[in-house]
């Protein structure tokens, strides 16, 4: 992102992109292998067809085919059915009869969740599977049962958890779409926030050095993460955009001139929000954290900035305080953070990082949303186009950031 | 801008054809032929939408020709003479604007788009090829004024989405195309 060769030649198609501009792409940008290769082959099938509904028997029917590859046991799919799955992944419900290992023949709720031929998260289906078995026990998560990495078995790369009972809004909230803005109410506050900010001590303090996360790479301390990090999102604004946005050039170039060094390397849930967890409303307790599939290790003040990103939170009821997640204002979030961490919350990076998330989410909206919905590649079109309106919001906080400096 | 209404309807089509119709009751047949309407009204409108400023402009050349023609041609009584006369001038405001309607929309788009990815690169050039600080600090300024001038239409073209948290805050966006149009 730092010459003019960045501006593709007239006549270029970045809907039908040429192997030479991805393998100009992959060298510029030096990111995780795991995301490189999510990242190539999502350009290298962007010519190919958009998304073709899916029945729930033809979903039905690529379960089987995995789970007879996985089983040994005769098992049943029962009582498969839809569920929303916001703007990025395709799930579906369904009940398995089977034997489980240690248990006996049991029947078990489960999800599927699977990718569109390009979603408005281009992600791998691996690490988000790793990463919650790697969480469970840790904080809350599903069970995670089978992935089918590379679509062998379903008509796109899926996996398999279980079905945690919970909702993530209160049955008489209002919401945005994508769960932006849930009003939990000032009852559910208190009791979600303790929780929420608990968990995410958990997840940072985890010692991952033992965990099975093959399809991660691991930074060293310093600033390899954030590097990888920017490459990521800077590539796929540069993969996607649809038309240049001369503030998006001038973040990355402060982004990369002020890059913070991470004093220990954790693992980043990277979609910390309200909207990704689930809880019980009648003891308010969160039962399962949600979408880890932006999850890496970095830098815990990427997750903290995320969670007080303007667009998930609202005002209180005085008009005037917001309660970042829809939970508390940030400050408390923080403190209590502190407390239950041991780590500590460092301003300036918190400021780093609301730029980086904010150049991200705008890459994700203003760039992917707006190439995929043209090309017609998910389930959620609509919904996806939707979001592209947030694009303007998300620079804006650019702006207002930058100026404000440090 | 990325939210145009090109990208909107096309998503707003598949919607509709992959995922609400199916949905639609089959006994309820003043729904079933609505929701088919919609679509078919959706599919037009998609489809003749980047034609229409060239509609309306080709028009008003025919008119104007035809005014012209007619004004000329044309004779009678005092009424009918004001009104060849208001006529006359009115062909002569149509050819003003079709003077000065002679770029197409989408060639409109197209050059603000090359404007952004060639102001891009020299923003990119500029922090990367190590130029004077105060060439950088201006650009940093300008590219910051810039866009905070444009955000605020693009926040107020999509205010009723509902994504501000405080709506008041935004000038209206007649005022802010307004104020653009009067400052040139």
């Amino acid at each position: 992102m730092l010459t003019a060769e960045k501006i593709p030649p007239r006549g270029h198609d970045k809907n039908a992109p040429q192997p030479a501009w991805i393998e100009h792409l992959r060298g510029r940008y030096t990111t995780e292998r795991e995301v490189d290769a999510i990242l190539t082959r999502r350009l290298g099938r962007r010519a190919g067809p958009g998304y073709a509904p899916q029945s729930l028997a033809t979903l039905r029917a690529g379960v089987e085919a995995l789970l007879r590859d996985e089983l040994d046991e005769p098992f049943t799919v029962l009582d498969t059915r839809w569920l929303t799955g916001g703007a990025s992944k395709v799930q579906m419900a369904f009940t398995l009869d089977w034997v489980e290992p240690g248990v006996g023949r049991t029947r078990t709720p489960m999800v599927l969740r699977m990718e569109p031929a390009e979603s408005i998260v281009e992600t791998s289906r691996l690490r988000e599977f790793q990463l919650i078995r790697a969480m469970r026990g840790v904080v809350p998560v599903p069970p995670a049962y089978w992935v089918d990495a590379d679509g062998s078995h379903l008509p796109y790369p899926a996996l398999i958890y279980g079905f945690v009972p919970g909702a993530t809004k209160p049955s008489t909230a209002t919401s945005g779409v994508s769960g932006l803005g849930i009003n939990f109410g000032p009852a559910l506050r208190g009791p979600l926030a303790s929780q929420f900010v608990e968990h995410l001590a958990a997840v940072h303090t985890f010692d991952f050095s033992g965990a099975q996360l093959s399809a991660f790479d691991v930074p060293q301390v310093g600033t390899q993460s954030v590097e990888w990090g920017l490459n990521w999102w800077a590539r796929v604004w540069e993969e996607d955009c649809g038309e240049e946005v001369p503030l998006m050039n001038l973040a990355a170039h402060w982004m990369r001139q002020n890059m913070p060094p991470a004093d220990r390397i954790c693992v980043i849930h990277g979609d910390y929000r309200a909207g990704n967890y689930l809880f019980t409303e009648a003891d308010a307790r969160i039962t399962a954290l949600l979408d880890w599939e932006l999850g890496r290790l970095g830098d815990r003040h990427q997750d903290l900035a995320y969670l007080a990103t303007p667009v998930f939170g609202h005002l209180a009821e005085d008009g005037v305080t917001f309660l970042a997640s829809g939970l508390l204002p940030p400050d408390e979030l923080y403190e209590a953070y502190e407390k239950a961490s041991g780590l500590t919350v460092d301003p300036r990076r918190l400021h780093f990082y609301k730029i980086y998330n904010a150049f991200f989410l705008a890459a994700l909206t203003l760039g992917t949303g707006y190439r995929i919905a043209r090309g017609g590649k998910t389930h959620q079109d609509v919904l996806v186009a939707w979001l592209i309106g947030i694009g303007s919001l998300l620079l804006d906080e650019i702006r207002v950031l930058l100026e404000k400096g440090f | 801008m990325m939210v145009r209404p090109d990208t909107q309807l096309r998503t707003i089509i598949r919607a509709m054809t992959e995922v609400v119709l199916p949905a639609v009751d089959p006994a309820n047949q003043m729904a079933q032929e609505q929701a088919r309407v919609v679509v078919g009204t959706l599919l037009l409108m998609a489809e003749r939408l980047p034609l229409q400023f060239q509609f309306d402009r080709d028009e008003l050349q025919r008119l104007t020709d035809f005014a012209e023609q007619l004004a000329g041609v044309a004779s009678g009584g005092p009424r009918t003479s004001d009104l060849i006369i208001r006529l006359a001038a009115d062909a002569r405001a149509g050819r003003d604007v079709l003077e000065r309607a002679k770029a197409d929309p989408a060639e409109l788009v197209d050059t603000v788009r090359q404007l952004r990815a060639v102001a891009g690169a020299v923003v990119d050039t500029v922090f990367a090829d190590d130029a004077a600080a105060s060439c950088r600090d201006a650009v940093w300024h300008a590219v910051l004024t810039m866009s905070r001038d444009q955000l605020l239409r693009e926040r107020a073209w999509v205010l009723p989405q509902g994504f501000e948290q405080d709506p008041s805050s935004l000038p209206s966006l007649d005022s802010l195309l307004g104020t653009a149009a009067a400052t040139g």
